[in-house]
């Protein structure tokens, strides 16, 4: 084999390792993305109502502030349906493109049930936790604004127990307490020192 | 065992230890043959024993780590190496399922159900569960025995069982899944009970003037570790967690005895028989209660009349926790822990004695930073933390109503900020108060940020924000010196309130 053959084998040969290393960092890549993606499939089927007008209590990053806002939205006669469509379309709000309060995509709340006639259990969806901006004001604005609109709109609720996934969780993005049961007087205390 | 009971168990299988005729000459010349071979049998018998017990007796230098799991419990020895204690780790992860080791030249193989974990001796790196994994401590190859560093091994255990684990470091008590039994008490009428949340096996054994419950097989745990009351019986019941075992002690004022019930879930202390009669007597008003009554030890007494002024800097985040990404490369857990050192800085240069949670980029649990003011019996609580949004330093109390502490009573853990929500906010008040001087701006909130509720001291939380535009601010070290003076010279003033309401 002449000297300029082994060469050109030997630049080939490295042409297609190298391709080789690309194309799996590519595939890699690829599937990190797909796995991080949110997961924006709807949770439950819609229920059907009458229109019937709620009040949200909305998260304002700036200036920081939590303020009240009517809407209209449909309904179902279950108190506990009631609250899960109230809070799914807060948080829609929240994941709109651009939001006062921004949530991931994926953010959404899967189920709430109402225990001991005064406390509710929120259930969220995975990426309402994993994908929430860290800290602690921004958590809080998040925690406070789902509560007091959920306490607002159901008569009689006044403790709230947020989970994700169906599971406790230590903190909602390593600083909102979300072990605890939310006393609709201490926000509504907090509700008042941002304003 | 008390010597009597000895006796008696001799004397049933026909033995006696001791000859108590009390008038030997009375007995015929065979019986006292008889009696002088018995009585050397029983020395014999009691020399025996005194050895057999002295061979049994564990050392009292003699380290141990308890691993308490949802479903078992168990001790383990502890072995030192270059002044580092080990653990071996196939003996930890035998009770959990299938495992194996082998040695391989220098490396040191383990397999555990479908997971591997990979050691090299005297190597600080190995592979657990397909991750890297760095040991505080060289890894250390005895024979087939692999060795860990034992602070290594609740991340090891963690990522192997694939479960939350908590350790108490400085009890060597490791708790996993969540494992943990909580204790109440519940002062009744002749007596005091305490209630457990599941059922317990102590160790029970009594002192003049003490109860002592050694719990090494249930993981019971308490966030107070030591309370006083106001009750005929008990003057104060203490909790201590040492060498993989926890310690109830209750100081009574009469001597008492531990009853169980409700299936083991409860001890009923009540006053000891022969104290039953004579206390009512002691109590009664203008009656000299000296002759009954058993005082607490002076150091107890000592201990709760000065508590030291101690603040704790907890730098939030560290190790595998970042917090919030402030920008690309700038990370929350750096923040919290430049300001803490500097605040710390502050404090000693007024001459306050300030403990850290960490003073390195290591992972401590939430729950444990909590613990660990609650364990030290610190004044003030300071969290810090850091975030990109808003302008300056907000300062947090807890979200929770006030109320007073509740006498003879355990601080719940929820809620054992209650009690001290009040110089909180007040502490809170001075802070904002001096940043404002240092021309800080800054806002005071209720918000939840955990632990705050679970200090039972004077806690805030602090978190600073960007001083303008740019989010690098955050980590400059003029602003942050600033802050540091502003809120240091907050508890130096505001010290008289919290010690006042302590």
């Amino acid at each position: 084999m002449t000297r300029a053959l082994t060469i050109a084998t030997g630049l080939l040969l490295a042409a297609v390792l190298g391709m080789g290393a690309y194309l799996y960092i590519l595939r890699r890549n690829e599937q990190a993305g797909a796995r991080n993606l949110p997961d924006t499939r709807p949770i439950s089927a819609p229920v059907a109502g009458p229109p019937s007008r709620v009040t949200f209590y909305l998260a304002y990053d700036d200036p920081g502030v939590v303020r009240a806002q009517e809407a209209s939205i449909a309904l179902p006669a279950d108190p506990a349906q009631r609250g899960r469509e109230i809070l799914h379309a807060l948080v829609g709000e929240y994941v709109k493109r651009p939001s006062a309060h921004e949530l991931p995509g994926g953010a959404d709340v899967k189920d709430v049930f109402l225990v001991t006639g005064d406390t509710a259990v929120v259930d969220t969806t995975p990426a309402f936790a994993e994908g929430h901006r860290s800290g602690v004001f921004v958590e809080t604005l998040t925690v406070a604004s789902l509560v007091k609109t959920l306490t607002a709109n159901l008569p009689g609720v006044t403790r709230v127990k947020i989970l994700v996934d169906g599971k406790e969780r230590e903190t909602l993005a390593g600083h909102a307490d979300l072990e605890c049961f939310y006393d609709v007087v201490t926000v509504e205390q907090l509700l008042e020192q941002l304003r | 065992m008390p010597w009597s009971e000895l006796e008696r168990m001799f004397l049933v299988s026909g033995f006696s230890l001791l000859d108590r005729s009390g008038d030997r000459g009375l007995l015929p010349r065979n019986e006292k043959r008889e009696t002088r071979k018995r009585g050397g049998a029983s020395a014999a018998i009691v020399a025996v024993l005194l050895l057999l017990l002295l061979v049994s007796a564990p050392s009292a230098e003699e380290k141990q780590l308890s691993i308490y799991g949802p479903q078992m419990s168990y001790s383990l020895p502890v072995s030192e190496h270059n002044k580092q204690e080990y653990i071996a780790l196939l003996a930890a992860l035998e009770p959990f399922g299938n495992v194996s080791a082998g040695v391989d030249g220098e490396k040191w193989k383990l397999s555990f159900n479908n997971l591997e974990a990979e050691f090299r001796r005297d190597s600080n790196r190995g592979k657990v569960a397909g991750r890297r994994f760095g040991l505080p401590a060289p890894f250390v190859l005895e024979g087939n025995r692999g060795l860990v560093p034992l602070r290594a091994l609740p991340g090891i255990l963690g990522l192997m069982l694939a479960t939350k684990t908590e350790y108490h470091e400085a009890a060597r008590r490791l708790f996993l899944g969540g494992a943990a039994t909580h204790f109440t008490t519940d002062v009744r009428e002749g007596g005091l009970s305490v209630n457990f949340s599941a059922p317990v096996n102590p160790l029970i054994s009594t002192e003049p003037g003490r109860l002592k419950m050694t719990f090494t097989r249930d993981p019971v745990v308490s966030s107070a570790y030591i309370l006083r009351l106001e009750n005929p019986l008990v003057s104060a019941i203490t909790f201590s967690e040492n060498n993989g075992r926890a310690e109830l002690v209750v100081q009574g004022r009469v001597p008492l005895l531990a009853q169980f019930a409700a299936g083991g879930k409860t001890i009923d202390l009540v006053p000891a028989p022969s104290q039953a009669q004579s206390a009512p007597p002691a109590a009664a008003p203008g009656t000299a209660t000296a002759a009954v009554s058993v005082p607490p030890p002076p150091t107890l007494q000592s201990l709760a009349a000065k508590p030291p002024f101690v603040v704790m800097l907890d730098a939030g985040h560290g190790g595998d926790d970042r917090g919030a990404l402030l920008s690309e490369t700038l990370a929350e857990k750096a923040v919290t822990l430049a300001l803490a050192r500097r605040l710390r800085s502050e404090l000693q240069s007024y001459g306050l004695s300030a403990v850290m949670s960490r003073d390195a980029d290591v992972t401590v649990p939430v729950e444990q930073r909590a613990a660990m003011a609650d364990a030290a019996r610190v004044t003030v609580y300071v969290s810090l933390h850091a975030a990109s949004l808003g302008r300056g330093v907000r300062v947090y109390t807890a979200m929770i109503n006030s109320a007073s502490a509740k006498p003879g009573g355990f601080v719940p853990w929820d809620a054992a900020q209650a009690g001290y929500v009040l110089s909180s906010r007040a502490l809170a008040d001075i802070v904002k108060a001096e940043l404002g001087k240092h021309e800080i701006p800054s806002s005071k909130l209720s918000a939840p940020v955990k632990p705050l509720n679970n200090v039972a001291a004077a806690a805030i939380a602090i978190e600073i924000a960007p001083s303008g535009a740019d989010v690098g601010s955050v980590n400059a070290a003029g602003y942050q010196q600033r802050i540091a003076t502003a809120v240091a010279e907050a508890i130096v003033v505001g010290r008289a309130r919290v010690e006042a309401e302590r």
